[in-house]
């Protein structure tokens, strides 16, 4: 994972770093967690999974740390969906790589959604990025695209031990899923060289919050 | 072109139909009354490599004596799949006279499929299931219905995991069931996008309760 995290030019930024900081003061109460207002406005397909009645508790962990988990993965797929969104805009790409580029997108935009839906006036801030260039090009839209789904494939998985509420765990497994097959589904097209393979390894291996935090910083994408 | 034209031995199509939201809403309604009891009871939950290995390889001695009932329960699932699987890919290599690509994609999940079955084996000691005998019939005598049946079995593989891990007490064994599911994943959008098909198609990924793989396994006919 560390070596693939190097195709994307690193320069620091605290940023990321900076915004999930302030998750831990999060709302955590169940009724500031699973606003209705904003659930509304979210994805069709998860949302019954987040509704406030089914929230069986798990042992271990802690509604105000899902808080944190939920609030870590939307600030990935803030950044996911404003890559797509913008190398849809200015990639002029074509083919499978447009095809790809549309449908992630649509996945990403609907993580987003929903995500903020349940975390309601908990969510965090879209921050404002800075793709360095990184979508102009197929290539380097493609070979970023890959570092991006590795790792929040990896991050869903190091999360998902965590998450304390069962309401909380399916969503995100649906989501693990779906960013994994984003991710195999990048490498094909990447597999030209056959140096990428889609399915790199036979287990998975996890990222903790502070691997993946200090991968997003070093990427330089977040601004603020 | 719809790929299940080709008529493989198996008709899951149903079962894997992707806009069955209403799969992940019954498994959570199920799941939330079974939250794990003896979740995160390590404090620190490590993250990496050594997770799958410390997780799912508890050295030579098997499963704990105080392993849960459903989690070998589950693991012997788990084991009957991979088992499936692992045989597939096996005869497939011997039979169905595969190239190119596809062919480098049955060597490699081949290879991922028999660790799997490995590791499982080795959890579950002498709690393991015993390997079926299996007979894939046409599904292997040709490399459009290989690849027509390696979908279903990976898309299903898929939602196989994603329906269990919510159920699953122990920690270790939740990591490592964990780091299988993505990798099941990333074959079926691999296999997919061979296959001319969406490799994501859609942004949340349902899941299958237990009853569901099963009956949609015996529906195969692989099983003898």
């Amino acid at each position: 994972m560390t070596d693939e995290l190097s195709v994307v030019e690193f320069d620091g930024d605290e940023a990321v770093a900076e915004a999930v900081a302030g998750l831990h003061e999060a709302r955590s109460t169940r009724a500031g967690l699973f606003k209705g207002a904003g659930i509304a406005a979210a994805g069709a397909g998860a949302i019954a999974a987040f509704l406030p009645g089914t929230a069986g508790a798990r042992q271990g962990g802690s509604k105000k740390n899902d808080v944190k988990i939920l609030n870590f993965a939307l600030t990935l797929e803030y950044l996911e969906a404003a890559f797509y969104a913008e190398a849809l805009a200015v990639g002029g790409y074509s083919g499978s790589v447009l095809n790809f580029a549309q449908v992630v997108a649509g996945h990403e935009a609907t993580h987003v959604a929903t995500l903020q839906g349940v975390l309601g006036s908990a969510a965090v801030k879209k921050p404002s990025f800075d793709f360095k260039g990184t979508t102009r090009k197929w290539h380097s839209f493609l070979r970023t695209s890959k570092v991006l789904e590795d790792t929040g494939v990896a991050a869903y998985q190091g999360q998902a031990p965590l998450i304390h509420q069962n309401a909380v765990l399916e969503p995100a497994g649906a989501i693990l899923a779906v960013e994994a097959r984003h991710a195999a589904w990048v490498r094909d097209l990447l597999y030209a060289g056959k140096s990428v393979k889609p399915a790199p390894e036979s287990f998975s291996t996890p990222m903790s919050m502070s691997q993946v935090l200090s991968a997003v910083k070093k990427t330089g994408f977040i601004k603020s | 072109m719809n790929i299940f034209t080709n008529k493989p031995r198996i008709d899951l199509s149903a079962v894997v139909d992707f806009d069955t939201d209403g799969a992940l809403q019954e498994t959570e309604a199920t799941a939330r009354r079974h939250s794990r009891r003896n979740f995160l009871r390590t404090s620190g939950v490590a993250v990496g490599g050594a997770v799958v290995a410390g997780g799912l390889l508890p050295g030579a001695s098997a499963l704990a004596a105080s392993t849960p009932k459903g989690d070998v329960a589950i693991l012997n699932f788990a084991l009957t799949l991979e088992y499936l699987e692992s045989a597939f890919y096996a005869s497939a290599i011997k039979h169905a006279h595969l190239t190119g690509e596809v062919k480098r994609f049955a060597h490699t999940v081949h290879a991922h499929e028999a660790a799997h079955v490995a590791a499982l084996k080795k959890a579950l000691g002498s709690a393991a299931v015993k390997r079926p005998t299996f007979d894939f019939g046409s599904a292997v005598t040709s490399q459009s219905a290989f690849q027509a049946t390696a979908i279903v079995l990976e898309d299903t593989g898929v939602q196989a995991y994603q329906g269990q891990t919510p159920f699953i007490k122990s920690n270790a064994i939740f990591m490592a069931a964990i780091s299988i599911h993505p990798v099941e994943a990333r074959h079926a959008a691999w296999i997919r996008n061979l296959s001319g098909q969406s490799p994501a198609p859609a942004a949340f990924n349902p899941a299958l309760t237990k009853d569901q793989v099963l009956a949609a396994v015996t529906g195969t006919g692989f099983i003898k």
